[in-house]
This record gives C-alpha cells, sequence and structure tokens, in this order.
C-alpha cells in the first residue's frame, strides 16, 4: 500500500468546525501543513471560512484573510503585490475558495488573475455547489446532480474549469483528491514551486449536500476518480498534459450509489451520465496524446 | 497612530473548541483477532508474522511463529492449515498461502541454523513429558522455554511420533524433522528414550518424582476393518508399513496393492507404495469428494497414478494362492455425521463387484487404548478425559495430543502441547495470569482493499512427476523469496496494526495522536466520523457507539 | 515653510497622479473609466518611468481593484486607486469591506454621473451613494486642492485606520488646466512617514482577519468605526496644520467665504464652489449679505462645525448637484438633519441644481438667491430649471 507522505507540521489545528468527517478540513490540513508557515491565505465565504474558524479562533496557524465570495483572486493579487512591495516575494499567497467562488461570482477576478499570472496558488475546494448556503447548484454541479435549486436534478452538465484554466495558458492547474494524497501532496509541493498562477481543484464529496456517510468521503473521492468522473491530472503552461492516475478501472454505479442526489435516477440517466464521462475520458487520454506529440516534436 | 482594535484579528486557536461533544461513537484500537489466528489451532499471530516477511525480518517473522509452534518448517509442510479456510483474502479473490509462507519461513531457520537461547532453569519444579511426538515436544518445548526442568520420555529410540513413523519423507524430509526437534533438544530438554510409561499406575508413580505430567503418547494401536483376519500374510499393517519405510527397511509384498481408508494415512500407503513400484487402489467409505484427507493429498495421488474406488466396502476376501486375492466390495450410501469421524452407511443392494490384488493394507485410522489408562479414561469416551485445562483425572497429570483429542492433526497436537504447558504453568504456579481474551474476529467488511496488493495467490512449485514416482524426494519445493514477499503483501493483516499511520493521516480533526508505538484518539476533539477505521486497512479500529 | 514647490500647469486628474506619485503608494491597483483615466495613464507614465515605485495591478474591474487594495492594505502597503461612477458602484459591496477592514486605502473620485442613461457630466450621486460605507470623504474644487488633498488624505487614513475618499467633479475640476504649486519630494517625504501597520497580514504574527462574529463582537465594531472616523476632525487639524507649516497652504473641514453678517448663506460642495464665489462677490456688490460656506468633508459630517457656523443665520440655501430620488439633494437633507433642534435654526431651502452637468452660471446662483431670501422652506428639495 501507499503510505502518506507529509508532514504534519501542526499548521491546522483541531477544534475547527467542519461537519463530522468532512474531507475539506483534511485536504486543508495537507494544503497547509505542505506549504508550511511562510504564507499567507485569501477565504471567501464557503466551508472553507467557516473551518478556518470563527472570531476570535482560527484553525490555521498562517494568517488567513476573509474576503468577498467574488473576490478570491483580486485579494490574493493584493496580498501577493504587498509581500513583494515590502521584499517578501518568498511568501507563498493561497486561495481556499469554494467552487460557486471560483466556478460563478469570483471566476472574473480569477480570470484576470490568471491572465496577469499573479504569482498565487489557488485551491477551489470543489463540493459542486453551494453548500455554505444549504446546497444549492454551482456551474460546477454536475449532470443529474439535486441541489436545493435543482430539486430534479441539474439539465446541464458541470462546467470544466481545468480546460477553461488551460486555455489562459496558466503555468499549472491540477486536479487532486484527498484519498489520493501522495499525488496530492506532491501537486501542492510542485504548484508551490512555480511562480506564476496555480490552480489546484480539490474534489470535495460534501456529506450533507451529496447525502454521502460521514465516513465515506474519501471512499467516493477514490471512486470518483478510478470511474474518472473525476480525473486526477495536470496541464502545465496550458499545453502538457499529464494524467496522473491512468485507469479507469470502473463504471460510474458505484460512485453514484454511495450519494443520496442521486437516488432519483433511472437506467437511462445512469447510461447518459456514463456516456457524458466516458466522452470527457476520451477528450483527455486524447490532449494527452497530443500533448505528448507536441512535446516530442519540439524537443 | 490608532490602535486597530481586536474584534477584527484572531487571537486564539480553534483548539478551544471541543469538538468531542458532537460525537456519538469513539475509535478503538481494537486487538483483534483475524480468522486465520482464530482457526489456527496453535492461534499462532499469523497476520503479524506475515507482515514480518513483507519487512523482510525473517528472523522476527520465524520469533513470532517460534512464540506458538516450534515446528514452522514441518507445520508449513504438512499442517492441514485450517487458517487458510476462513481467511478473509479469500473475499476478495482466493485465501494466504499461509502454510507455504510458514513452510519459507522454517526453511530460512533452518538454513540460516538460528537456534533459541537455552533458557536457565529458574524453576524448582520438574516436570514430565511423556511421549515425544508434536504434542510432548511442543509442550516440553515451552516449558524448557520458560525455566521449568523437563524430562521427555519416549517409547521408541528416535524423537518425533508419527511425524517421524508416520508422515513419509517425500512429505517431510527427515532432515527438517531432525533439525526442528533438535533445536528443541538444544535448549535443554532431558531425553529419556527406551520408556515405555505404560499405564495409570506407572503414570502415578511418575507423579512422585514430578511435579506435574504430560501425556502425549498418541493413538497407538490401528483401528481394524471388520471381516479382514489380520493373522493373513497379505495383511499388513498401516503403521507398520509406513514405520518400516520411513525407517528405510523394505517389507515383503505384492505388485497390487489394495488400501483401504481415506485419510492422511491411507494416502501416504498408497503413495508410498506408488514410490516403491506398486500398482495401488484405495477403497474408501466415503465418495472421493469427501474424502477426510486433505485435498493436495489426494489430488497429488491421483497425479501418482493412485486408483480411487469411493463410497464402497469390502466385505470379504479369497485368497487364491500365489494368484493373488479376489477382493467382493459392495457400493455404500455414505451419510456425516455431526461430529468428527462419525458417520452412517448403508450398502447398496445388487451393487457387488470384485478387486484383484497381492496385499490389503488397512489404514483406517488409529485409536487409544483405554483400557491400560484406568480412571483416565471411560467407556463414553474413545479417548482420554481432560477438562478444559487439559488436567485429567489424576492431580497434576495432563493430556493431550490424539491421545485426547479426535482432531488428529500435527498442528492440533502442536496447540494442545502449547496450551497445556500454559496450564501446567497455572497449575504450579497459581500466581500466573492468563493471556487476555482477543476481542471480536475482523470480519471481511471491516478490511479496507483499497490499500492491498491485487496479487493474485501464488502456488509453490512441485517436484516432477516422474522424479517424484522415482524416490521419496520432496513434493514440496517451497515458494520463492519473490512468491513469498508477494504473498505476504497480499495478507490484509486482519485486526493487526500495520502503523501504516492511515488513520492519523486520514483525521479531519487531528484527534488522533501517534505515540511511540501505536495511537491514541483524543476524545477532546474525535467528532466520531469513523473515517479513520472507514481507512484502515486492517480492520483494526472498531467504532464503538457512545451512550 | 520648508521645502521647495514647482509651479506647473495640470489638470485636476494629473494633480491627483502627481499627489499620488509624491505619497509614494506601494500597491496601486487601478481600473480605468471615463473621466478617471488621466490619473490611471499619468500614473502609469510615473511607473514606467521608474518615478513611482509601486506594484502597478491591472485587474479586470473596479471590483477586482478594490479587493487588491484592501488586502494589500492590510498586508501593511500604502495603497492608492481611483475610479468613478460605475467604477465607484461596482465597488461598492468593497467599499464597506474596506472600512470595515480598517484599511487606510486613499482613493480618488472623479464624479460623474450615474447610469442609466450613460452620461459623463459631473455629478456628486456617485460618491454621496458611499456615504455610508465607512469611507471618509471630501470634495475638492480644484486642482490644487486635489493634490494637496490627496496628500493629507494619507496622513488622515492612517492615522484614524480607515479609508479615504476624495472627488473632484468631471471636466470641471477633473480635465480643468490650473497653475498648481508640486511639492518637492522631500517636503511631502517629511509630511508623511512611511506607512506602519500596526496589525496586518503577517506569517510571523499568523492573525486572521475578518472571520465571522457573533452579533455582540459586530456591535463593538461598528462602534469603535464611529469612534475612528469622528476623530477624522482632530486628525485632520493635525495634517491640516503641519501641512500648512510646510506649504502655506491650508484648508477647512468647512470653509466659509464673506459669511460675517450674512443674511443668506449658500451651503453646497465641489465645483460649485467656485461659481457660487463669484455669485456671492456679486451679491455683496449688490449690497446683499450673502455668504458661501463649503463643505470640504462629508464624511464624518460635520455637524458641530455646520452649528456653529451657521448659528444665527437667518437663510440657508443648499446647492445639490446630486440626487437622492425620493429624498432629494443629499447635502440638503444631511445639513437639515445636523442643524435640527438648534435654538436659532436657519430657514433651510434646498435646491437641486445642476444634477446631471447642467451647466449653473453665477447668474443664476444670484437668482435664485434673491428668489429664495425670503421665501417659506419647502421641506422638500426643489428642481433648478
Ligand atoms: C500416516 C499418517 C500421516 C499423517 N499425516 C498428517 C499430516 O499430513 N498432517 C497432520 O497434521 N497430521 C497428520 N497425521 C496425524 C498426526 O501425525 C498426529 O495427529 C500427530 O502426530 C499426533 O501427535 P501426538 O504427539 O499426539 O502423538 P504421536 O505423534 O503419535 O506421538 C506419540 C509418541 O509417543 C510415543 N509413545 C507411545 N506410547 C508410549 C508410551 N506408553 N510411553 C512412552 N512413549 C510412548 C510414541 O512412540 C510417539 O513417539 C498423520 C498421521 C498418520 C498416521
Ligand atoms: C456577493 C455574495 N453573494 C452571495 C453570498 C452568499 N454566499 C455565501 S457562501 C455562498 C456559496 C459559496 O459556494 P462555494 O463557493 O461553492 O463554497 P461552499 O460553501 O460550497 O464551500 C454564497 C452564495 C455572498 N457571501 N456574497
Ligand atoms: S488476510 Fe491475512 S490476517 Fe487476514 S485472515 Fe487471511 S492470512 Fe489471516
Ligand atoms: S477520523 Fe478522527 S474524528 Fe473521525 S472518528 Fe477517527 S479519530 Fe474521530
Ligand atoms: S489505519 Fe493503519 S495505523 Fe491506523 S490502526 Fe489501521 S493499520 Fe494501524
Ligand atoms: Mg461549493
Amino acid at each position: 500500500m501507499n503510505y502518506i507522505e507529509y508532514k504534519d507540521l501542526d499548521l491546522f489545528s483541531a477544534g475547527h468546525v467542519a461537519c463530522s468527517g468532512c474531507i475539506e478540513s483534511l485536504s486543508i490540513r495537507i494544503i497547509v501543513n505542505t506549504i508550511g508557515s511562510d504564507a499567507v491565505a485569501v477565504v471567501p465565504p464557503s466551508c472553507g471560512a467557516v473551518i478556518c474558524g470563527g472570531y476570535p479562533n482560527s484553525s490555521v496557524s498562517i494568517p488567513a484573510f476573509h474576503t468577498t465570495l467574488e473576490s478570491a483572486a483580486a485579494s490574493a493579487s493584493g496580498v501577493k503585490r504587498s509581500l513583494v512591495a515590502q521584499g517578501k516575494p518568498d511568501t507563498t499567497v493561497i486561495c481556499l475558495a469554494g467552487d460557486g467562488g471560483t466556478y460563478d461570482i469570483g471566476f472574473q477576478a480569477l480570470s484576470s488573475a490568471v491572465e496577469r499570472n499573479e504569482d498565487i496558488l489557488y485551491i477551489c475546494f470543489d463540493n459542486e455547489g453551494y453548500m455554505n448556503t444549504g446546497g444549492q447548484k454551482s456551474s460546477s454541479t454536475p449532470l443529474q446532480a439535486v441541489t436545493g435549486s435543482t430539486p430534479a436534478g441539474k439539465i446541464s452538465p458541470k462546467k470544466n474549469l481545468v480546460e477553461i484554466l488551460a486555455a489562459h495558458n496558466i503555468p499549472y492547474v491540477a486536479t487532486v483528491s484527498a484519498a489520493h494524497s501522495e499525488d496530492f501532496v506532491a501537486k501542492v509541493k510542485k504548484a508551490k514551486e512555480i511562480r506564476g498562477t496555480k490552480v489546484i481543484v480539490v474534489l470535495i464529496p460534501c456529506l450533507a449536500g451529496w447525502g454521502v456517510a460521514d465516513n465515506a468521503g474519501i471512499k467516493v473521492s477514490r471512486l470518483a476518480v478510478e470511474s474518472a468522473v473525476f480525473p486526477l491530472y495536470e496541464v502545465e503552461d496550458g499545453i502538457k498534459y499529464t494524467l496522473n492516475h491512468t485507469g479507469k478501472t470502473r463504471t460510474v454505479d458505484a460512485y453514484l450509489a454511495e450519494q443520496k442526489r442521486y437516488r432519483h435516477l433511472t437506467e437511462e440517466t445512469v447510461a447518459e451520465i456514463q456516456a457524458g464521462v466516458d466522452r470527457e475520458w476520451k477528450r483527455l487520454k486524447m490532449k494527452t496524446r497530443i500533448s505528448q506529440e507536441l512535446q516530442a516534436a519540439e524537443d | 497612530m490608532n490602535e486597530v482594535p481586536s474584534p477584527l484579528w484572531t487571537n486564539s486557536s480553534t483548539a478551544v473548541n471541543k469538538t468531542g461533544t458532537w460525537r456519538s461513537a469513539l475509535p478503538n484500537y481494537q486487538d483483534s483477532p483475524s480468522p486465520c489466528h482464530n482457526a489456527c489451532p496453535v492461534n499462532g499471530d499469523i497476520a503479524t508474522w506475515i507482515q514480518e516477511i513483507k519487512a523482510k525480518d525473517y528472523y522476527g517473522a520465524w520469533l513470532t511463529l517460534m512464540d506458538n509452534n516450534p515446528f514452522p518448517a514441518i507445520a508449513g509442510r504438512i499442517c492441514h492449515h485450517p487458517c487458510e479456510n476462513p481467511c478473509n483474502r479469500k473475499y476478495q479473490d482466493e485465501s494466504i498461502a499461509i502454510c507455504s509462507l510458514e513452510h519459507f519461513v522454517g526453511d530460512i531457520a533452518l538454513d540460516k541454523k538460528w537456534e533459541i537461547p537455552a533458557a536457565d532453569i529458574t524453576h524448582e519444579e520438574k516436570i514430565a513429558v511423556i511421549g515425544a511426538g508434536p504434542s510432548g515436544l511442543s509442550a516440553a518445548y515451552q516449558l524448557r522455554r520458560r525455566g521449568y526442568a523437563v524430562t521427555l520420555m519416549e517409547a521408541g529410540d528416535q524423537l518425533g511420533g508419527l511425524m517421524r513413523y508416520g508422515i513419509p519423507s517425500y512429505r517431510l524430509a527427515k532432515d527438517v524433522l531432525d533439525g526442528e526437534v533438535q533445536r528443541i533438544v538444544n535448549l535443554g530438554v532431558e531425553v529419556r528414550t527406551g520408556v515405555e510409561i505404560a499405564d495409570a499406575t506407572a503414570v502415578k508413580e511418575l507423579r512422585e518424582e514430578f511435579d506435574a505430567v504430560y501425556l502425549a503418547i498418541g493413538a497407538s494401536r490401528s483401528k481394524r476393518v471388520p471381516n479382514l483376519d489380520y493373522e493373513q500374510s497379505w495383511v499388513i499393517d498401516s503403521a507398520k508399513f509406513l514405520a518400516a519405510t520411513n525407517r528405510g527397511d523394505a517389507m515383503e509384498f505384492g505388485d497390487s496393492i489394495l488400501v483401504i481408508g481415506g485419510g492422511s494415512a491411507a494416502m501416504d500407503v498408497a503413495r508410498t507404495a506408488r514410490r516403491l513400484g506398486k500398482d495401488v487402489t484405495v477403497l474408501s467409505l466415503e465418495p472421493e469428494e469427501l474424502l477426510p484427507a486433505q485435498r493436495e493429498e489426494v489430488e497429488e495421488a491421483q497425479e501418482e497414478s493412485v486408483h480411487f474406488i469411493g463410497g464402497a466396502m469390502l466385505q470379504s476376501v479369497n485368497s487364491n494362492g500365489s494368484n493373488g486375492l479376489e477382493l467382493n466390495c459392495i457400493k455404500v450410501e455414505f451419510e456425516q455425521g455431526a461430529a468428527r469421524g462419525q458417520f452412517t452407511i448403508k450398502p447398496v443392494e445388487g451393487s457387488e463387484f470384485t478387486l484383484n490384488a497381492d496385499t490389503i493394507v488397512p489404514a483406517i485410522g488409529q485409536e487409544v487404548e483405554l483400557d491400560r489408562w484406568g480412571e483416565l479414561s471411560s467407556d463414553s469416551s474413545p479417548i482420554i478425559n481432560t477438562d478444559s485445562l487439559h488436567h485429567t483425572a489424576i492431580d497434576g497429570v495432563f493430556a493431550g495430543g490424539d491421545f485426547a483429542s479426535l482432531d488428529r492433526f500435527v498442528t492440533q497436537a502442536v496447540g494442545m502441547g502449547k496450551r497445556a504447558a500454559q496450564d501446567i504453568i497455572g497449575y504450579l504456579d497459581a500466581g500466573q495470569k492468563k493471556q487476555a481474551e482477543k476481542g471480536q474476529e475482523v470480519p471481511f467488511k471491516s478490511i479496507n482493499v483499497h490499500y492491498h496488493s491485487e496479487a493474485k495467490r501464488q502456488i509453490q512449485d512441485v517436484a516432477e512427476l516422474d522424479e517424484r514416482l522415482k524416490s521419496f524426494m520432496e513434493v514440496q519445493r517451497g515458494l520463492t523469496i519473490e512468491q513469498a514477499l508477494t504473498e505476504a503483501d497480499r495478507c490484509f493483516s486482519c485486526g493487526n496494526c500495520i502503523f501504516c499511520d492511515n488513520c492519523f493521516y486520514y483525521c479531519p480533526d487531528m484527534a488522533i495522536t501517534k505515540l511511540e508505538k501505536g495511537y491514541q484518539v483524543k476524545t477532546d476533539y474525535c467528532k466520531g466520523c469513523g473515517l479513520c477505521a472507514a481507512e484502515c486497512p486492517t480492520g483494526t479500529i472498531i467504532m464503538r457507539e457512545e451512550l | 515653510m520648508s521645502g521647495e514647490s514647482t509651479r506647473m500647469l495640470l489638470s485636476g486628474n494629473h494633480a491627483v497622479a502627481w499627489g499620488a506619485r509624491l505619497a509614494r503608494p506601494d500597491v496601486i491597483p487601478v481600473y480605468p473609466i471615463t473621466p478617471q483615466t488621466p490619473i490611471l495613464e499619468k500614473i502609469t507614465d510615473f511607473h514606467a518611468a521608474g518615478e513611482v515605485q509601486a506594484e502597478m495591478l491591472t485587474p479586470e474591474s473596479e471590483h477586482s481593484a478594490m479587493s487588491a487594495c484592501i488586502t494589500a492594505s492590510i498586508s501593511g502597503s500604502r495603497v492608492f486607486t481611483a475610479t468613478s461612477s460605475q467604477g465607484l458602484l461596482l465597488m461598492h459591496e468593497l467599499l464597506h469591506y474596506a472600512a470595515g477592514a480598517r484599511a487606510p486605502i486613499v482613493m480618488f473620485n472623479v464624479n460623474r454621473t450615474v447610469a442609466s442613461p450613460w452620461a459623463f457630466w459631473p455629478d456628486q450621486t456617485d460618491s454621496l451613494a458611499q456615504r455610508d460605507t465607512g469611507w471618509v470623504q471630501f470634495y475638492s474644487e480644484s486642482a490644487q486642492e486635489s493634490i494637496d488633498s490627496v496628500i493629507q488624505a494619507f496622513h488622515i487614513a492612517e492615522t484614524i485606520g480607515l479609508p479615504v475618499m476624495i472627488s473632484h467633479e468631471a471636466f470641471y475640476v477633473s480635465h480643468a488646466m490650473e497653475p498648481v504649486e508640486v511639492p518637492s519630494q522631500a517636503l511631502v517625504d517629511d509630511f508623511l512617514p512611511t506607512y506602519k501597520a500596526t496589525h496586518k497580514l503577517d506569517p510571523l504574527i499568523g492573525q486572521s482577519f475578518g472571520s465571522p462574529v457573533d452579533a455582540a463582537t459586530y456591535n463593538r465594531t461598528r462602534r469603535e468605526m464611529d469612534v475612528a472616523i469622528n476623530s477624522t476632525y482632530e486628525a485632520f487639524e493635525a495634517a491640516n496644520s503641519t501641512w500648512q507649516q510646510l506649504t502655506g497652504r491650508g484648508y477647512g473641514i468647512i470653509e466659509q467665504y464673506r459669511t460675517d453678517g450674512a443674511d443668506v448663506v449658500v451651503v453646497t460642495m465641489g465645483s460649485m464652489c467656485g461659481t457660487a464665489r463669484d455669485a456671492v462677490d456679486n451679491l455683496r456688490d449688490q449690497g446683499q449679505a450673502v455668504g458661501l460656506l463649503k463643505v470640504r468633508l462629508f464624511r464624518p459630517f460635520p455637524y458641530r462645525q455646520l452649528r456653529e457656523a451657521l448659528s444665527g443665520v437667518p437663510c440657508v440655501i443648499v446647492l445639490d448637484r446630486n440626487f437622492s430620488p425620493g429624498m432629494g439633494g443629499i447635502l440638503h437633507q444631511e445639513l437639515k438633519a445636523a442643524l435640527s433642534g438648534m435654538d436659532d435654526m436657519p430657514k433651510i431651502h434646498g435646491l437641486l441644481a445642476g444634477v446631471g452637468g447642467v451647466n449653473v452660471v453665477p447668474e443664476k446662483i444670484e437668482e435664485l438667491v434673491k428668489q429664495y431670501t425670503d421665501a417659506e422652506p419647502n421641506i422638500a428639495s426643489l428642481w433648478v430649471e
């Protein structure tokens, strides 16, 4: 088996008020401890903000600035520029944002920060909905998922953020899952070393919002990766694609079965979801191949 | 400059929130037994030593094995391995080849000549062990190791019991047996061969000299097939036959042999006879698929061209002088009883048939000569009576092995020897604490299979058929190092923490502290989510409801 | 008086850019909008020439610009930005955030009509609509006043721990050229020490900002803001008197012009003050005792100073170049509230003059003064034709 390889520097404290079993808190634990203490976080309203703590307490030892929902990337740029102006360019500035704050309301700011290539590491905790407000859809909510604002299941598919960012020629964008901690840690480390904008999307099965058992967050993440619902990959400079978990070893059934938000599915809708996943997976593999060919041609 | 007021900036850690109050269940690191451990006749901490193999700590693995059984190389060859039946890995693909792994470690130890250091005698009490079969040797080993003076008395001239006189060397090479037996003797056990303790009176006399006695003299009398005249030269007792061939003495008999019986002994007779160039048929009451012998033995016998006639019995024999024997047989309906060895049969009318052979070797099992043992026996039982602490009716006299059990297996005998040794120590030293009972057996659903290898069960090589039939060389070749490591890696280590730190790292609430060896849950913070238990690869953590 | 200055012919906006340059901000997040663009472009020129060392951040929107201002500020940097109209409105959420964060940002706003419909004329509704955000607000009527105000604003903001906004009006001030005394860098450095934040986002400190609070704590933050914003007066006086010593130029929180013995005082803000001053002169020449009261500081609203200044004045005419639908002129309403309960409270007329950038000439003001001096005041603000 693979052992987890990161040092817990105790930069994330117990006593935070994430739901019992929430792997967003676990992911924050991995992230802050991997990045280390020379860092500043920017946190828009989201579960992440709740986890970081209510006044006067903080769960993270690094300073966190709670910003507005749509501002994470801009706020982080401000912090970074200030640090640069103070002669401290090596301090890592991270965003800990939700998918709503990233795919939707904060997308404009993010796109601009990426275009300016601000030296920030933007983490998107993708729980596929506005969970802090009780679980409404975001543009990251996948096809057919039931949310507070899509009671019959969402009729449009999830936005492909990674591809959109790749189209910005962003230095680094990657997907990670807390169930694949080795890969997770490696990507955070890698991103930390890159100058410019880095975005890491973490899949967070929301226990309440998705209807997942308290102890199943990791399991569901694992199933998402293994079924390629959420492939683990990275894109460097918008062109170099690397698949980090190459096997699509199962169909979507087991993944869907773990979640109440998909309880209403029929055979046809499952097939529709499967077809979507298959298509995206094929595309991704194609892009990976083309990217390798391009690199080979350049070498 | 105005001091910016405090409500805007945090000034303490969330550690002040005691989220433990949210919890309704608390993770518990439990010393739960694996199914293999429970099924193993010596309760041999299997998960532990397999992990040691995995870590390439073969010496450690051997020491763990030796804690419970001084015969890893022997057991690794001939144990009926009941541990493999309930192995959790079988729900994923196939059970772990536990026995082969034990063989692997046992052979390394012999090869490297590893010894258990001789222990000083630290107790005044003296103990006599009667019978140097696996059970007696096991008890002697456990007692001597713990500082007791042990005198081992054996009627024969060599040690090993049926491991020496019964089990043929193509299954258990003599040097393997010698090596593991000698190691026990080297511990400082006083051995007296050629000493027979023949009856209850003799035991009582011994009791004067020794503070405790362990009787493990096996079941020496062969059971008799009805309607068979044992006085005839063409009837050969299986025990004598095997003992003679094991000693290397050739016996005179014909070319075509009928073996009666379906157990290990019958297989051994049949396969030994094949190695002597005989044509062999095995006749058993049980239909072929219900033969009490181990499956591998039956299969190997079939490979070696032993003929099987199951579900039939011998009714009478006509001797045709030099033309051999005509055997009148009949088919039977066989029905297994509740207890081991119990069954009923019903001859099928009109199904009579005849067979031809030169020699008949009945091998239908051994029994205890109860008549000699007076108060130690009773009419209601075919074996010596003991209580749950292996104690017989005579104070200070204990019994085990085939002598006191119908589970007639080497490791069963070894396990009884081990437990009897503990009971004897408990008898001699009332202050001795019994080992704590382990908790609930770990079920497959507690194992997170994601963390385990996907490799298939590793099968050891066996000798080529024509090689096998030419000599008494061992059939099993043992696992290669690569195979052993692959196999060890397949083990789920059920209930046996492998210190993978998963529980520590996967806790979203930092509620698990790493100790020097092991982990502790911080009840102040654990929210009881159960993620640690769910992601524990080994089922070591049990979520226990808190009321 | 110390240090020297250079006289330059500058537009109001370029004067602002000079003010910003001299204050040596560390970070300048800024987004263009007419008629603020000359400020941005001038600063960008300075930056390109190495005359401004700040981190220039040009994001996709004013919203992001202000977001970055806030974090740069509370990371310990001196921050400047500029905007106008729609841009200011887009920042609205962040303006509250900045004040709540007690970030001493200085922002220049060029007052411009707000859409719809689209228009590009002077009108103060954009900034007045931000009056409850917790920003200190100054209104300037000239390029000289704007450059001086920008520099003073940093001093004040960093003293009280709140952001400061200065506004001047589109085109009338922003684009009109006038000779401006541009103080030397040495002088400004003397006046404005390097910014040292007491609290900031700093890995070595590790404190976090903005976490959710309970109602009582939130209440406390507002009380503390109240204390802070009310310390503007003191902070202003201190900054202004030093500035006056250094440059010879000083300003008031409110400024009175020929109000001694005035029967009528015209009260207004920004560029309207210049026009009103001419009208006052003309009316005085004609023998009517008319004065002008210019409100420079709108937030905090200097009601004490106003009550004192207007005590015993029989008639006040407020000219509002802004409009709050359903309530009228914002200065009018605020002034009434401020003077309410005075023993000798003046009659107050509120006139919506110049809303949407409509030109108001001195003669018009003279006419209005004459018209309203003896009229009974209307509770509502009245549109001026
Ligand atoms: C042919 C054959 C093959 C077998 N194959 C297997 C197998 O593959 N796997 C397996 O698990 N089991 C096998 N068994 C069963 C297994 O050998 C026995 O269950 C096991 O040996 C019993 O051990 P024990 O110590 O109780 O008795 P034994 O092995 O019978 O040893 C008893 C010892 O006591 C000595 N003794 C007897 N009477 C006296 C006395 N009065 N005084 C002093 N000494 C005395 C004997 O000489 C002997 O050395 C086989 C048995 C046979 C017969
Ligand atoms: C401008 C604005 N609109 C709406 C909200 C209310 N709001 C707070 S959190 C949130 C949802 C955020 O969703 P996401 O970013 O996915 O984070 P999650 O709660 O799922 O972690 C919303 C809509 C807000 N804070 N600000
Ligand atoms: S998997 Fe390993 S520990 Fe579990 S039952 Fe099988 S051999 Fe024993
Ligand atoms: S993972 Fe942590 S919080 Fe959850 S049950 Fe285990 S120790 Fe408790
Ligand atoms: S998760 Fe790993 S370390 Fe924790 S109890 Fe299970 S085996 Fe042991
Ligand atoms: Mg979300």
